[in-house]
Formats: C-alpha cells, sequence, structure tokens
C-alpha cells in the first residue's frame, strides 16, 4: 500500500522510497511522453518529478492520496513545458467554431516525430498527431483519461479543477478529435 | 430532444454518466436521427483510436537513474536508519553504553588512600597505611585502595586490596578471602561482578 511506502520514506528510508520510484516512474514516463512526445522530455519530466517528491515529503500530508500529489506533480511539469513551446496561433475557421477552442493557443498538426513514425497505422498516426495538436490544458485531462486511466473525481482532484470543468474539457477534446479524424484523413 | 442537446448527453453516455431518462430520450432521438447516430459513432470510434495508441517503451534502468540522481543521504540520515532498522542492536548498543558511562563514573581512580568497611573501629591509619591492630576485630569486610594493609589482628570477612600492597602479621586471621587487585583489567571485572552481585543482594 502506498500510504505505509510513504510514511517509511518520509522518516528517510531510502529503500522504501525507491519502491516508490518503481511503482510510478512507469506511469509518469507514459503520462508525459504523451504529453510531450519525445523520450528525452519525459525522461527529465520524470526524474524531476521525483526530485520535487523527494524534497518535499516532509511537507506531504497523508491525509491527500500520494498518487494525486504525485501526478500533479508530473502534469503540471508537462503543462509548463508545453507553454515554454513556441504557440502558433491558428486560424483554422472550422475547428474554431462554436464548440471548438476559441481564443486558446493551439500548434498546427505537424509531422509526425520519429517515435510517431513508429506506430503501426495511418490511424494511429493520424490520432497521436493530432493529441499533440491539443491545447495544454485539454491535452492534460484526455491524456489522464486516456492513458492513465483515472476518474473524473480524480482528474479533477489531480488538476485541482471542478469536475464539471473536467467534464467539459473532455467532451472538446473528443469533439475536436473526431473533427480532425473526419477532416484531415477522412477516416470516421 | 435536439440534435444540439443529443450531441452534449451523447458526452455523458461516453463517460458512463448519462441518467436514465436522458439515455431513453437519446436513444429515441437517435432512432430518428441518422446524422448523429454518425456522430456517436465516429466519437466512439475515436475514443477507440485513442486508446489503441501504443503506450511507449519505458527506458531501460530508469528507476535507477532515477535514484542515482537524488541527493546523497546525509551520515545523520544513515545513521538513523541503522537504528531504525536494527531496533534490537539499537537497545542493546544504548543499553552498553549506559553501562559503560555507569562503570566509568564509579572508577575511582585517584590516588587518594580509601578504606572501606562496615566496621572501622580500631583502625589505624598513618600515611598511606591502614593498620589492624592486634587484638582489634573488623566485623564485616574490609577495602583498602591506594594504601597498604596490614593485618595484625582480626578480620571477620572477606579483605580487598587495590593498589596498594597486603601484609598479614602470624598474629593475623581473616575469615574470608583476600583480594589483591593491581591491574586495571582485574579492578574492571572486580566492578563487574561488584555491579552484578548488588543485584542478587
Amino acid at each position: 500500500m502506498d500510504a505505509r511506502l510513504v510514511a517509511l520514506a518520509k522518516d528517510g528510508d531510502r529503500v522504501a522510497f525507491a519502491e516508490l520510484v518503481d511503482l510510478y516512474s512507469g506511469k509518469l514516463y507514459n503520462l508525459a511522453f504523451r504529453m510531450l512526445g519525445n523520450r528525452q522530455e519525459a525522461e527529465d519530466v520524470v526524474q524531476d518529478t521525483f526530485m520535487r517528491v523527494y524534497k518535499n515529503l516532509d511537507r506531504y500530508d497523508s491525509q491527500h492520496k500520494f498518487s494525486t500529489w504525485i501526478y500533479r506533480i508530473a502534469t503540471n511539469q508537462c503543462i509548463d513545458r508545453l507553454r515554454r513551446r513556441k504557440a502558433v496561433y491558428s486560424l483554422d475557421a472550422g475547428v474554431t467554431d462554436g464548440d471548438g477552442m476559441d481564443g486558446y493557443s493551439m500548434l498546427p498538426s505537424t509531422r509526425p516525430t520519429p517515435e510517431q513514425q513508429l506506430l503501426l497505422s495511418e490511424r494511429q498516426r493520424t490520432i497521436a498527431t493530432a493529441m499533440e495538436s491539443l491545447p495544454p490544458k485539454y491535452k492534460s485531462a484526455m491524456t489522464l483519461k486516456y492513458v492513465q486511466d483515472l476518474s473524473l473525481q480524480e482528474i479533477s482532484d489531480i488538476l485541482h479543477i471542478p469536475v464539471s470543468t473536467v467534464k467539459t474539457r473532455i467532451h472538446r477534446g473528443r469533439d475536436y478529435l473526431r473533427k480532425k479524424l473526419i477532416r484531415e484523413k477522412d477516416l470516421l | 430532444m435536439n440534435c444540439r442537446d443529443a450531441g452534449l448527453w451523447m458526452h455523458e453516455y461516453l463517460d458512463g454518466i448519462i441518467e436514465e431518462p436522458q439515455q431513453i430520450e437519446l436513444n429515441n432521438h437517435l432512432l430518428d436521427c441518422p446524422d448523429c447516430r454518425t456522430r456517436l459513432d465516429q466519437l466512439e470510434q475515436t475514443e477507440a483510436f485513442i486508446r489503441h495508441i501504443p503506450q511507449p517503451v519505458i527506458p531501460d534502468r530508469l528507476s535507477e537513474r532515477i535514484m542515482q540522481a537524488l541527493p546523497k543521504p546525509t551520515r545523520r540520515d544513515a545513521f538513523k536508519q541503522w537504528f531504525k532498522r536494527h531496533p534490537a542492536s539499537s537497545v542493546a548498543v544504548v543499553f552498553a553504553i549506559v553501562m559503560l558511562s555507569s562503570f566509568l563514573s564509579l572508577w575511582d581512580k585517584g590516588t587518594d588512600l580509601v578504606v572501606k568497611g562496615a566496621d572501622l573501629d580500631g583502625l589505624i591509619i598513618q600515611g598511606d597505611m591502614v593498620i589492624v591492630p592486634e587484638g582489634q576485630t573488623v566485623n564485616g569486610d574490609l577495602m583498602v585502595e591506594n594504601g597498604r594493609l596490614q593485618v595484625d589482628g582480626k578480620i571477620d570477612g572477606n579483605v580487598i586490596v587495590v593498589d596498594g600492597s597486603y601484609n598479614a602479621a602470624s598474629t593475623a586471621l581473616i575469615a574470608g578471602q583476600v583480594q589483591d587487585i593491581h591491574q586495571n583489567i582485574d579492578y574492571f571485572w572486580y566492578r563487574v561482578k561488584q555491579f552484578f552481585s548488588g543485584f542478587s543482594r
């Protein structure tokens, strides 16, 4: 159980901390990779996240779930990095209609990254590229739901936003991707 | 239910949180609206695609690198950790320290003459010499430290001489044992025995 390991780690037990690293490093790597699109940055985020956890263990309140705390740190790191990348505003009218993403910075559909080219089918490449192009706040909600399989409540705790906001971001994320798939590759 | 509402409720349905009345209305709407049926179908396919994006391969020995990058534990941490992981040994160590310090506090390595006994009546002390005169009886044990003991009379008990010397005249009569302790080790064991014999009394 997480709580026991965390209590030990707080006392300085490095073996317990190493177990936490084993439990979470894979999950965090998946999250970061899907958010950032490349291995190097994904690994940097995972390293930074555990470093922060280690240094702030004494401030961690065991009333809250450890998984929520660590996911929050990792997600915020990813969002920060995404925001620092150059934002290009798209005037693609079709996408910014009523139920689209008005007024938010969007990255245009880029060519697939080398990692993405390794994906098996064109469909998968398209959807991965489309996910890449989501604005950070939608991307985080979608990734936490579909990659980490977390519930709306858990996502709400991690992102520190109401459940209704999580729902809105996921609904808009789905609509956006649906339109991308229809428009770009006529796949649906 | 119109298409706009159907579009919203579709998402609730996909999230698995649609209420029964809305579910029924949505189904009814879908029966008559091919556009909305297509839309729902597309949304479901979109979800399926998202879920089927392959997970990346976790880099080799990622956990190791993470642990190596952490700040090294301080010596104080390592010390604390040892105590936490070896509670029995820790207790033994603390016990030994307490015992040792109590021995050391009892260690009285001055050069002063010390005479101990329950009955010191009649003893003559001259300089560093302690004399039990002829005809005198000491009732009990007698210990002399850092001095010379001259026994001419009777001692109804044990005699211990520490870092000194001992001499008995022909008229001496000692009921118990005589111990003549010179070396530090002898003294230490003497103290140990004394300490534990204290428990048995």
